[in-house]
C-alpha cells in the first residue's frame, strides 16, 4: 500500500499536474491564434472592451446573481469557495509543495478547513439535488453536470476522513490513496470537461464576444448557401 | 488533406512534444542522468544514429547531384531537388544531434578557430560544416523561385546561384567523399577496440562506398514516401536505373569487405560460430549482399515491392554498419556494457521527426517535386471560430481542427514523457541500497602479538572492512560507560543496540520508526492523537511528539555522540556517514588532549591493506602473516 500510495503522489500526481498545466496552455495558445486569425478576417473588429470587462468581473463575483435564483446562487458560491480555498491553502498540501519544490505560502488552520471541507461536501450534494429538483435545470444538464460535483466530492470526503482518522471507519492509507488518486483524476479532467472554466474563466466572455465578429461577406455567403439570394432579411 | 496525411503529422506533432520534454531533461540533468553512456562508452546511440548512419543517409544528396550535373544523366533530374533537400535536413539534424551528444555543446564552434590538422575529427567537423553550408546554396533556388523574393536582387542573386551550379556540385562531392570516408577513418585510432570483422585499415574507404549504396537507396525510399504521402506517381523506369547502380555499388561493398578480411587472413574468425560472426554475416547480408544480388535481377528491379524491400534492407542494414563499428564492435572492459536509455532514442526519434515535418512544410510551401505544378497545399486550418471551454469530444481527433488536433498530439507526448521522467530516476534519483550487514568477531593479534577478539566492519561486505578492536575499546575506556558512549541509542525492548540495528543502509539514510506497528499498537486510529497532540499542526515527523517522552531510556545520556536531529525524528543516517561520524569525531577528541592517542586524521588508520597482515593475520584458519607479505 505504501509502495501505491508513493506512486499516486510522486510519479502519478507530475504527470496529472503537467496535464493540467500543459493542457492549459494549449487552450491558450491554440485560442490565441484562433483569435488573432478570426480577428484578421472579421468585417468589424472594433471589441467593446469595457463592456467585456465589467461582464467579466460580473461572472467572476456573481453576487448579483443572489438576487434571483439566490438559494441555488448562495450554494455554488459556497461550493466554489470551499473547493478553491482548501486544496490550496490546506497546510498539510503546502508542506507537501515545500518538501517538493521549496514554495511555500501561508495556509489556513486546519479548524477552518475542517468546515469548508464539510461545506463542500454539503454544498456538492445540495447542488446535484437542486439542479434535479427543477425541470428546466434537468432538461439542460449533462451527464458531466452531475458526475463532476459528486466527483469533486470525493477528495473532499476521503480528506476528511484522512485528517480525522478517529472518525474514520477504512484504513488510513486506503483512504489516503483514494483521496490522491481522484484528485489526480480531477487534475486530468479539468482541461478537459467544464471544469476548465476553473482557469479560463476570465477569458470567456473576451472569446466569446470575438467569436460573434464574422467576416464581412459572412452574410451573403450565408444566402448563397440558402439559395436566398437577394432576398430581404 | 487525406488521412495518411493527418495520421503520419499527428505522430510527428507526438514526438515533437515528447523531445520537447527531454531536450529539458538532457540539458539540465546532463548526459550522465539521462544517458546510458559511460566512461568506456562515451559514444553511443547518438553518435551511432544521429552522426554516423546519419551522415550516410544524407548522401543521396551528393550521389544525385553527381549523376545529373557531371555525368548529365539528365533522366534523374526530377530526384536531384528533394535529394538535395532530404541531405540538407539530414546534415542540419546532424548538427542538431551533435549539441545534445556534446559534453559542451555550446563548444561547437572550437574547430573553426582552434584548428587541429592532425585530427580526424577537426576535418569531419570542418568538412560537414562547409557542406552544409554548399547544400544550403545547393537548394536556394527552390527557395528564391517563391514569389517572395520575386524582386530584383533577389532574381540577381538566384541567377548567380545557378551559375555556380556545377561549382557547387563539386564542392559538394569533394567535401562528402571526404567526410563520409573520415567517418571511418576515425576508428584507425582505435584498432584493438573494434572487433576485427569489423576494424579494417580500409574502414574509411569501406565507409565511402556503404554510403554511396545507401546514398541511391534512400533516394528510392524518399520516392516512395512522397509517392505514400503526396500521391505522386512512382517513376519506375529511372527507380530501376538507380537500383541497378545501387546493386552494383552494394556488391562491390561487400566483395571489398570480405576481400579485404580475406586477404589480411581474419576471414576465418567469420566461421567460428560465435554471436559475432553471426552478426557479421546477417549484417552484410542485410545491407549489401542480399539487396546487391537481388538488385542484379531485372524483375526485382522493375518492380515496385522489389525495390522497396531492397531499399529497406539496405537500408536497416548499412545503419546496422555504423550502429556495429561504433558500438556493438566496439570492445569495452569486462562488466562494462551500454545499452541506451529512452531519453537518447527519444532524442534521436525527435531529431528525425522535426526534419520530416520541415521536410513536409517546405514541399507544402515551395516546389521541390519538378512534378508539382504549385506547392502542395498545406491543411486548411478551417474556419471555425475561437472557443475556450474544452470538453472530452476533444479527445476525438477527427472533429477537430488541424491547430487542435496537432496540439493535442503535441501535448499528450509532452505529459507521457514528463510521467517518464517523473516515474524514473531523474526527479530524486538516489543510491541503490546497499543492506548493511552486521559486523563479525574473529580471533586475531593486535599490534603487540597478545592475542584478541577483533571485529571484522565490513557492513556492505566488499572484503575492505575495518578491524576494530572491540574490546580493547571497552577495556581502554572504562568498562560500563564505555558501552554508552558508542551506542548512543537503544531500540525499544532492547538494551543494548548494535550500529547496524539502525544504520542498516551503507549510504543511504534508514527509517526506523514504523508507522504502522505504531497504528497497531496504539488502539488503531484512536491512537493517532497519541504522538500528533496538537490538531492545528500538520502530521509530520517533525510535529510529532518525539520518541523518547514514551520510550524513556531510548536515548543514551552522556554518549560521546549526539545525532543533529536529536534522535526524535527516527531517520538514521547511513552506515559509512555514522561510523566515520562516531569513530573520527572521538579520535580527534582524544588525540587533541593526549597526542599520543592515534589521530584519525589519517584514513589508512582503520583502513590499512597493510595492517590486515602487518597487525596480525585474520582469523584462525588464515596462515600467519611473513613479514613482506602485503596480502
Amino acid at each position: 500500500m505504501a509502495t501505491w500510495l508513493e506512486w499516486a503522489r510522486g510519479p502519478i500526481f507530475i504527470g496529472a499536474f503537467s496535464f493540467m498545466v500543459l493542457g492549459y496552455l494549449r487552450h491558450l495558445l491554440v485560442t490565441f491564434f484562433e483569435i488573432r486569425r478570426h480577428l484578421r478576417r472579421a468585417g468589424d473588429r472594433t471589441i467593446p472592451t469595457l463592456q467585456i470587462f465589467v461582464a467579466t468581473l460580473n461572472w467572476l463575483f456573481p453576487l448579483r446573481k443572489l438576487k434571483s435564483q439566490w438559494l441555488f446562487s448562495a450554494t455554488s458560491i459556497l461550493f466554489h469557495i470551499a473547493i478553491l480555498v482548501v486544496p490550496i491553502f490546506l497546510a498539510g498540501h503546502i508542506v507537501l509543495w515545500a518538501r517538493g519544490t521549496g514554495l511555500s505560502w501561508p495556509a489556513i488552520p486546519n479548524h477552518l478547513a475542517d468546515v469548508l471541507t464539510l461545506v463542500a461536501i454539503v454544498t456538492a450534494v445540495a447542488l446535484v439535488i437542486q439542479r434535479l429538483s427543477a425541470r428546466a435545470t434537468r432538461n439542460l444538464s449533462r451527464f458531466q453536470d452531475y458526475a463532476l460535483p459528486l466527483l469533486i466530492a470525493v477528495p473532499f470526503v476521503t480528506g476528511f476522513g484522512v485528517m480525522h482518522p478517529g472518525v474514520n471507519p477504512f484504513s488510513y492509507d486506503a483512504t489516503l490513496l483514494v483521496h490522491v488518486m481522484s484528485a489526480n483524476l480531477l487534475l486530468v479532467l479539468m482541461p478537459l470537461s467544464k471544469l476548465s472554466h476553473a482557469v479560463l474563466l476570465p477569458g470567456a466572455q473576451y472569446v466569446s464576444e470575438i467569436g460573434w465578429h464574422w467576416p464581412s461577406d459572412a452574410g451573403s455567403k450565408v444566402a448563397i448557401a440558402l439559395n436566398k439570394e437577394g432576398e430581404p432579411v | 488533406m487525406t488521412t495518411r496525411q493527418r495520421t503520419l503529422k499527428t505522430v510527428l506533432w507526438a514526438l515533437i512534444g515528447i523531445f520537447g520534454v527531454v531536450t529539458i531533461a538532457r540539458f539540465v540533468g546532463g548526459l550522465g542522468a539521462t544517458t546510458g553512456l559511460n566512461d568506456a562508452t562515451p559514444w553511443g546511440f547518438w553518435i551511432a544514429f544521429d552522426v554516423m548512419a546519419g551522415v550516410a543517409l544524407a548522401a543521396g544528396g551528393f550521389v544525385l547531384a553527381a549523376a545529373v550535373y557531371i555525368f548529365r544523366l539528365e533522366q534523374y533530374k526530377g530526384f536531384a531537388r528533394p535529394a538535395i533537400l532530404t541531405a540538407l535536413l539530414g546534415y542540419a539534424a546532424v548538427a542538431v544531434g551533435l549539441l545534445y551528444d556534446l559534453g559542451l555543446p555550446w563548444h561547437i564552434w572550437h574547430p573553426i578557430v582552434f584548428p587541429q590538422p592532425r585530427s580526424v575529427l577537426f576535418e569531419v567537423a570542418m568538412c560537414v560544416m562547409i557542406y552544409l553550408t554548399v547544400l544550403l546554396f545547393e537548394f536556394s533556388p527552390a527557395i528564391l523561385e517563391h514569389r517572395l523574393f520575386n524582386r530584383p536582387l533577389f532574381r540577381t542573386v538566384h541567377r548567380l546561384i545557378k551559375k555556380l551550379t556545377i561549382v557547387l556540385v563539386i564542392a559538394g562531392i569533394v567535401l562528402s567523399t571526404l567526410h563520409q570516408s573520415s567517418l571511418g577513418s576515425l576508428f584507425l585510432i582505435a584498432p584493438h577496440r573494434v572487433h576485427p570483422l569489423w576494424y579494417s585499415p580500409i574502414i574509411w574507404i569501406l565507409f565511402y562506398i556503404s554510403a554511396i549504396g545507401l546514398g541511391l537507396m534512400m533516394v528510392t525510399l524518399e520516392s516512395f514516401f512522397s509517392a505514400w504521402y503526396f500521391g505522386h506517381p512512382l517513376k519506375l523506369k529511372q527507380l530501376s536505373g538507380l537500383g541497378r547502380a545501387a546493386g552494383s555499388v552494394l556488391l562491390g561493398y561487400a566483395a571489398l569487405r570480405l576481400g579485404d578480411l580475406a586477404t589480411r587472413g581474419g576471414l576465418a574468425q567469420a566461421f567460428d560460430g560465435s554471436g559475432m560472426a553471426a552478426l557479421f554475416w546477417f549484417e552484410l547480408s542485410l545491407g549489401a549482399l542480399v539487396p546487391g544480388l537481388l538488385l542484379m535481377f531485372s524483375r526485382v528491379r522493375s518492380s515496385s515491392a522489389g525495390l522497396l524491400v531492397t531499399a529497406l534492407m539496405t537500408v536497416f542494414g548499412v545503419i546496422g554498419y555504423r550502429f556495429d563499428v561504433a558500438i556493438v564492435a566496439f570492445g569495452r572492459p569486462d562488466g562494462v556494457s551500454y545499452f541506451p536509455s529512452w531519453i537518447e532514442i527519444a532524442v534521436s526519434l525527435g531529431v528525425v521527426a522535426c526534419a520530416l515535418m520541415v521536410f513536409i512544410w517546405l514541399v507544402e510551401r515551395l516546389r521541390v517535386y519538378p512534378e508539382d505544378e504549385e506547392p502542395h497545399s498545406p491543411e486548411p486550418t478551417g474556419a471555425v471560430a475561437p472557443r475556450l471551454a474544452g470538453s472530452l469530444r476533444l479527445l476525438l481527433p477527427h472533429s477537430m481542427s488541424a491547430p487542435r488536433r496537432y496540439s493535442l498530439a503535441a501535448m499528450l507526448g509532452a505529459v507521457g514523457a514528463i510521467f517518464l521522467l517523473a516515474d524514473g530516476d531523474l526527479f530524486g534519483a538516489q543510491l541503490a541500497a546497499t543492506p548493511v550487514s552486521a559486523p563479525r568477531t574473529i580471533e586475531g593479534k593486535l599490534i603487540d602479538h597478545s592475542a584478541a577478539r577483533l571485529m571484522v566492519v565490513d557492513g556492505n561486505r566488499d572484503g575492505r572492512g575495518v578491524l576494530f578492536a572491540h574490546d580493547q575499546h571497552v577495556e581502554d575506556l572504562g568498562d560500563k560507560e564505555a558501552c554508552e558512549m558508542c551506542h548512543h541509542q537503544r531500540l525499544p525492548f532492547d538494551s543494548q543496540s548494535a550500529c547496524s540495528d539502525c544504520h542498516r543502509d551503507m549510504y543511504l539514510a534508514t527509517d526506523i520508526f514504523d508507522h504502522s506497528s505504531h497504528i497497531n499498537h496504539l488502539e488503531g486510529r484512536q491512537g493517532c492523537s497519541r504522538c500528533h497532540r496538537n490538531a492545528d499542526q500538520v502530521k509530520t515527523r517533525e510535529t510529532a511528539t518525539p520518541c523518547a517522552d514514551c520510550h524513556q531510556g531510548m536515548i543514551v545520556t552522556g554518549s560521546s555522540i549526539t545525532p543533529p536531529t536529536g534522535g526524535s525524528t527516527g531517520l538514521a543516517v547511513g552506515y559509512l556517514d555514522a561510523m566515520h561520524g562516531l569513530c573520527i569525531s572521538c579520535h580527534q577528541r582524544e588525540s587533541a588532549a593526549d597526542a599520543t592517542e592515534p589521530s584519525t586524521g589519517d584514513c589508512a588508520l582503520c583502513h590499512q591493506k597493510q595492517a590486515v597482515a602487518s597487525w596480525r593475520h585474520i582469523g584462525p584458519y588464515a596462515a600467519p602473516a611473513k613479514p613482506g607479505d602485503t596480502k
